[in-house]
């Protein structure tokens, strides 16, 4: 974990699936494909997968489809998940409405 | 700013047990809970644990729930419900929404139990409303009495995946399949046979295809998967379903830990993205300890023993107790959970093909596969014995670390040996009383009381019903074979209830004496 990506290696061209209108985050509607294609477009670690497409923002705040997100950036990688580093945890760790999140006992 | 000696995040088993210990050594603990019931995942398990005393062994989940409540509660402990902990520090310092507001808290130590959350998995047609995960199956039916479906297919043959089965079919439901992609069932064998007995069937190296439905399920498609998981074409297998389960496994929700700076990493032996810790909880920022499922996936009799050494950890590490206290109560956890993980489905051997039990006899493969001991496999197992006479016939085929049978008997006609993986046997010498204790404490439902041959060409079979509405005595039905077939014909004799059997019902059927070591479950003629 956490080793430096070898942006160099050459993980060919994006090619098509047929699933690949299949919604993996739904809280964000964001399908197979377009996780696979940004990929493509150089987005290398779940972290900037997450700020690129939103997967993982939503309401459930990835716990439904971090792993699947990471299966899939792996796979597309040619790497094992267990390798890519997860995104980052920062609080508020539930979705919280900014009324409350900013409304803080004296 | 408030300050407590433990804040514990999460009241399941975990942190229950963990607020516990920490409050008899006199320190001030505070839980919290996102929920708005407590107990964590105990109060959905009707069934009855395994293990031994120690572990609570014979009852059932949401009884030690209520016994860890009552306990926290003798002890001071205070338990905040609705309390959604958004944020960890590495001082310590804990964010709480409370209500519509964001409160501070300091702990002088953590103890991070937040348990796991559901794995799923996608095929097309899987965001459909019907598909659901085998614990929201299991908040329907035995939190908030609602079915969650009339016919349902289980994806996973996990022991959750086997317990939510046996738990849908209690509650009326139809369980159409389960179904798993795996060659052999991941559960216990006991769980297996007592869902297989009920007539349910058992796709191995199976996975689906897709689920159908427009605006909600109406069927799905399964298909054979081979060795490299790829679809083998043709076999598809088509069933009209309005629920599909997922038991898929489950992941720890560790995130908090990792707010913090707990050093992490990603095992796929203890579920994914955990931190490290030594072995009694303790992470790499000192005075942060992690118990239970959030640490790697286990169960929750191992969770609630992490938790009270973790709770045992954080009474030394605040100057509470002596380093010699503490060493002396967690050599007792540390026995009591290497216990746990001794046996076939122990944490070291996972994914290990084990073909012999440790007495060297072959284990089932038709359990494996199919889930249910083979009429021609029983007989090799030292539980079945024949003798004249009602007597015991312990279908347990599996080396688990579980023994209430032994205790059970009034008789000591039961023994597990000197361990407590070891398989039950009946002690020649011994005299069955017929009393059912034993058919009633078996956590898998694998014990029957049995008379061969009752000298009129009928035999007699006692075994476990835990189904509503109960026979009645004269009842005309049929005997199922453990396939959960219709072998013959079957009479109640009679329909024991007592409260020491705990809501086991010992249900008595007459079968013609060539069923005696054939039929295994009673279901009543449709009129």
């Amino acid at each position: 974990m956490n080793t430096v990506i070898d942006r160099s290696k050459d993980i060919g061209e994006f090619i098509p699936q047929p699933d690949d209108d299949m919604l993996i985050c739904r809280c964000e509607e964001i399908t197979k494909g377009e996780i696979r294609k940004a990929v493509h477009d150089g987005m290398w670690t779940l972290t900037e997968i997450r700020r690129y497409l939103r997967t993982g923002m939503g309401l459930c705040q990835g716990q439904t489809c971090s792993r699947l997100v990471k299966g899939i950036v792996a796979r597309e990688l040619g790497v094992s998940p267990a390798e890519l580093e997860p995104a980052t945890s920062r609080s508020p760790m539930r979705p919280v409405e900014m009324k409350v999140f900013g409304k803080e006992e004296a | 700013m408030k300050r407590y000696e433990v804040i514990i995040v999460g009241a399941g088993p975990s942190g229950l047990s963990a607020a516990i210990e920490a409050a008899k050594k006199g320190l001030k603990v505070v839980v919290f809970d996102e929920n708005e019931k407590p107990g964590g995942q105990l109060f959905k398990q009707i069934h009855k644990f395994f293990g031994s005393k120690e572990h609570h062994a014979k009852i059932r989940g949401f009884k030690i729930g209520e016994e860890l409540l009552q306990e926290a509660d003798a002890l001071g402990v205070e338990v905040i419900l609705n309390a959604t902990v958004v944020g960890l520090y590495s001082d310590k310092e804990v964010n709480v929404k409370i209500g519509d507001q964001i409160h501070h808290y300091k702990g002088d130590t953590v103890i991070i139990a937040t348990g796991a959350s559901e794995n799923m998995v996608t095929f097309p047609g899987w965001t459909l409303p019907g598909v659901i995960g085998a614990g929201a199956a299991q908040t329907m039916m035995n939190l908030h009495g609602i079915q969650p479906g009339k016919k349902i297919l289980m994806l996973g043959s996990g022991n959750v995946g086997l317990v939510v089965s046996f738990q849908l079919l209690q509650a009326g439901c139809e369980v159409v399949a389960i179904v798993d992609a795996l060659p052999r069932v991941g559960g216990y064998g006991v769980h297996a046979s007592k869902v297989a007995r009920c007539g349910v069937p058992f796709y191995l190296s199976h996975t689906i295809k897709a689920v159908e439905g427009k605006d909600k399920v109406t069927g799905v498609v399964i298909h054979q998967i081979d060795e490299r998981f790829m679809p083998i074409a043709g076999t598809e297998k088509h069933f009209d379903v309005d629920t599909v389960c997922m038991a898929v496994g489950l992941s720890p929700m560790s995130q908090l830990l990792k707010m913090a700076g707990c050093e992490m990493e990603d095992n796929p032996k203890r579920g994914g993205q955990v931190p490290i810790v030594n072995e009694y909880g303790e992470t790499s920022v000192s005075g942060i300890y992690a118990a239970g499922d959030v640490s790697g996936i286990e169960e929750a009799s191992s969770a609630m023993i992490e938790g009270k050494m973790a709770g045992v950890c954080v009474a030394e590490y605040l100057g509470y107790i002596e380093k010699e206290e503490r060493d002396a109560e967690l050599k007792i956890f540390e026995k009591d959970l290497d216990s746990l993980r001794q046996g076939m489905f122990a944490p070291k051997n996972r994914g290990k093909k084990i073909e012999k039990t440790d007495e060297g006899i072959d284990i089932s493969t038709n359990l494996l596969e199919k889930g249910y001991v083979a009429d021609d496999e029983i007989e090799r197992f030292p539980g079945v014995t024949h003798k004249a006479g009602v007597h015991p016939v312990i279908e347990c085929t599996q080396n688990i670390p579980c023994n209430p049978c032994q205790d059970a008997c009034p008789k000591k006609c039961i023994s597990t040996g000197d361990n407590i993986t070891y398989l039950p046997f009946v002690k020649e010498d011994a005299e069955c009383i017929n009393c059912g204790m034993c058919v009633a404490s078996c956590s898998g439902q694998a014990i029957f009381l049995v008379d061969e041959d009752c000298g009129d060409g009928t035999a007699t079979v006692t075994l476990p019903y835990e189904f509503l509405p109960l026979p009645q005595e004269g009842d005309k039905g049929y005997g199922l074979s453990r396939k959960g077939e219709k072998v013959c014909e079957a009479t109640v004799v009679s329909v024991k209830s007592v409260k020491a059997f705990d809501h086991t019902n010992l249900l008595t059927m007459r079968v013609p004496k060539e069923y005696a070591m054939k039929a295994r479950f009673f279901k009543k003629a449709e009129v």
